[in-house]
């Protein structure tokens, strides 16, 4: 008769206990996910109630309570602001044009502070790479619209502000009608298109615009369109040529560098609102987180001839605005068409390639910073830069790793290459480079395509475990 | 005799990507037109060309029109370059 050890029914109870815990744990997974469904519907159930009724000027106050004078006690005390700037920021409201690195510190401080209304626009969902910056969205609330994650946020700090969400991109068709409700716009967006469109719509609406950025290291921060002050077009009749446009996404930022400047922005807005006057109408201030230096940049006054302010405006009406930039205002990666499809592969087809033990060098042509992050070992890198340069060292290393993987295959057939990158743009320009190498014969010969999507495909499509940044 | 004097150039943003560094100290005219002052920074870095038409020039903190106006530059003067960043 078989028997159990001692060690196998200790074995045992150690699996049931496993068991035990692992259905524990999908049991409370899936309270988790109801009850983040259930709070998502009485978030969107809350904003319907709000978008049936009209937001209709604040009304004129009189006078603080005494919750409210214990409250704002610290700013009270400063002659500056006073009661009287209290009362005009309890009745001020102030649209919020980006829920994200800047929209999130600044609607913070803007809540704290007292400001009696926030109109919160953002068409997009929080993603977990966004935590690291936008600071009043967190874990639980990953996948759900931002404005109403910002929203939730808002109103556990401070219930007595009024916070309407917008779950919807800012548009020529709703930008107008939605500057006009409110007395201050604050440009927290993060692409050129809704810049110039936030622009016009605040000349067209006759509101003051504190607009910020940041990238990187850096932040800029101006107020467009007051006081007879420029206004974006007036330093920027022209937009940047798509391809010069670098986001945060492709670029980095750090947070606290989007906080810093979000600060500072809701700083130009309170002092707007509360009457005491910007510090950044007709000057730039820039910062360089790196140097650790703010600097302040008198500007042009406004431009007579611009198109949009000028004495004879050409803008009198929103346009299309992604039309004129050349770029998206809600894609938050371009993508290049720089090959044909033949010169293109699948992650899958790769991947077939890859196990067929097919011989094939595979490229990889991201910077140094994105390989420390994560890589395929087989990988030969060689930066897109360093091909751009035609880098001596680099285009040796490349005709070193071709021959090697070519030993034993037929000479005279050319040889495969394939180039990837993060999302498969920079591999279609190094396609480009090397078939213009091949070309003058300073590589022999190669068939060269780059993969589609690059390895951000790669970890959606073919492992899972492969990391996304 | 044209005198020269030795002015720091700042790059920013975009500009400082372009140049592949972020400030350089150069010998330019103490007499010169902005225009000519940005060609011969634009000289040094020609991929500056990409975003020329939408830079903040600026000189000694101040924007500067890319036009005719005559510069007065003396040693030791800051020229900031300074391209939008659209981030957030």
């Amino acid at each position: 008769m078989p028997f159990k050890t001692t060690s196998e029914r200790g074995a045992m109870a150690s699996r049931e206990e496993v068991l035990a815990l692992q259905a524990e744990v999908s049991r409370r997974e899936e309270e988790l996910s109801s009850l983040k469904q259930r709070l998502a519907a009485a978030l969107l159930a809350e904003q319907e109630t709000e978008r049936l009724v009209p937001v209709s000027p604040l009304p004129p106050k009189a006078a603080l309570s005494r919750d409210e004078i214990l409250r704002y006690s610290r700013q009270l005390v400063l002659p500056e602001l006073g009661v009287h700037g209290q009362l005009r920021l309890a009745t001020a409201s102030v649209l919020v044009v980006g829920c994200g690195g800047l929209g999130c510190p600044l609607a913070q401080y803007l809540a704290a502070a007292g400001v009696g209304r926030l109109g919160l626009v953002d068409y997009d969902v929080v993603e977990v790479s966004n935590l690291a910056r936008q600071v009043l969205h967190g874990e639980a609330l990953a996948g759900q619209a931002k404005v109403f994650s910002a929203a939730a946020a808002l109103r556990r700090l401070n219930s007595a502000v009024e916070c309407v969400p917008y779950a919807q991109a800012l548009t020529p068709a709703t930008a107008l009608d939605l500057i006009r409700r409110y007395d201050v716009v604050a440009d927290c967006s993060d692409n050129v298109p809704t810049r110039y469109l936030v622009n016009d719509a605040c000349v067209l609406a006759g509101r003051p615009l504190v607009s910020a950025s940041a990238l990187r290291f850096e932040g800029q921060i101006t107020v467009y369109h007051y006081d007879g002050g420029p206004c974006y077009r007036c330093i920027f009749p022209q937009p940047p040529p798509a391809e010069t446009v670098t986001n945060c996404a492709d670029g980095g930022v750090l947070g606290v560098v989007t906080g810093v400047l979000g600060c500072l922005q809701a700083l130009e807005v309170l002092k707007i609102a509360a009457g005491l006057g910007p510090s950044y109408s007709r000057s730039l201030l820039i910062f360089d987180a790196l140097r650790g230096q703010f600097r302040c940049i008198q500007l042009r006054s406004r431009r007579p001839d611009c198109a949009a302010c000028g004495e004879r405006p050409t803008v009198t009406d929103l346009q299309d605005y992604e039309a004129f930039c050349g770029s998206s205002a809600t894609e938050k990666c371009r993508s290049l068409q720089l090959l044909s499809p033949e010169e293109r592969v699948s992650v899958t087809d790769y991947k077939r390639l890859l196990d067929s033990g097919s011989p094939h060098l595979l490229l990889d042509v991201r910077p140094q910073v994105e390989v420390d992050i994560c890589r395929l070992p087989h990988a030969l890198h060689i930066p897109l830069q360093h091909l751009e340069r035609r880098n001596a060292e680099s285009l040796e290393l490349l005709g070193e790793a071709i021959r090697e993987r070519k030993q034993g295959t037929q000479e005279r057939v050319a040889f495969p290459v394939y180039v990837i990158c993060k999302l498969g743009n920079d591999s279609q320009k190094a396609v480009k480079i090397l078939q213009s190498l091949t070309a003058v014969q300073e590589l022999e010969s190669l068939t060269v395509q780059d993969v589609v999507g690059g390895l951000t495909a790669w970890a959606a499509k073919i492992d899972g475990t492969f990391p996304q940044y | 005799m044209v005198l020269r004097c030795q002015v720091e150039v700042l790059y920013f943003a975009k500009s400082a990507e372009i140049a592949g560094i972020r400030s350089e100290t150069i010998s330019v005219p103490q007499e010169i037109k902005a225009l000519q002052l940005w060609n011969e920074i634009e000289a040094r870095h020609p991929g500056l060309a990409d975003v020329r038409n939408q830079v903040i020039f600026a000189v000694r903190q101040e924007y500067v029109e890319l036009g005719d106006q005559v510069l007065q530059l003396r040693s030791g003067d800051e020229i900031a370059i300074i391209p939008p960043i659209s981030g957030g």
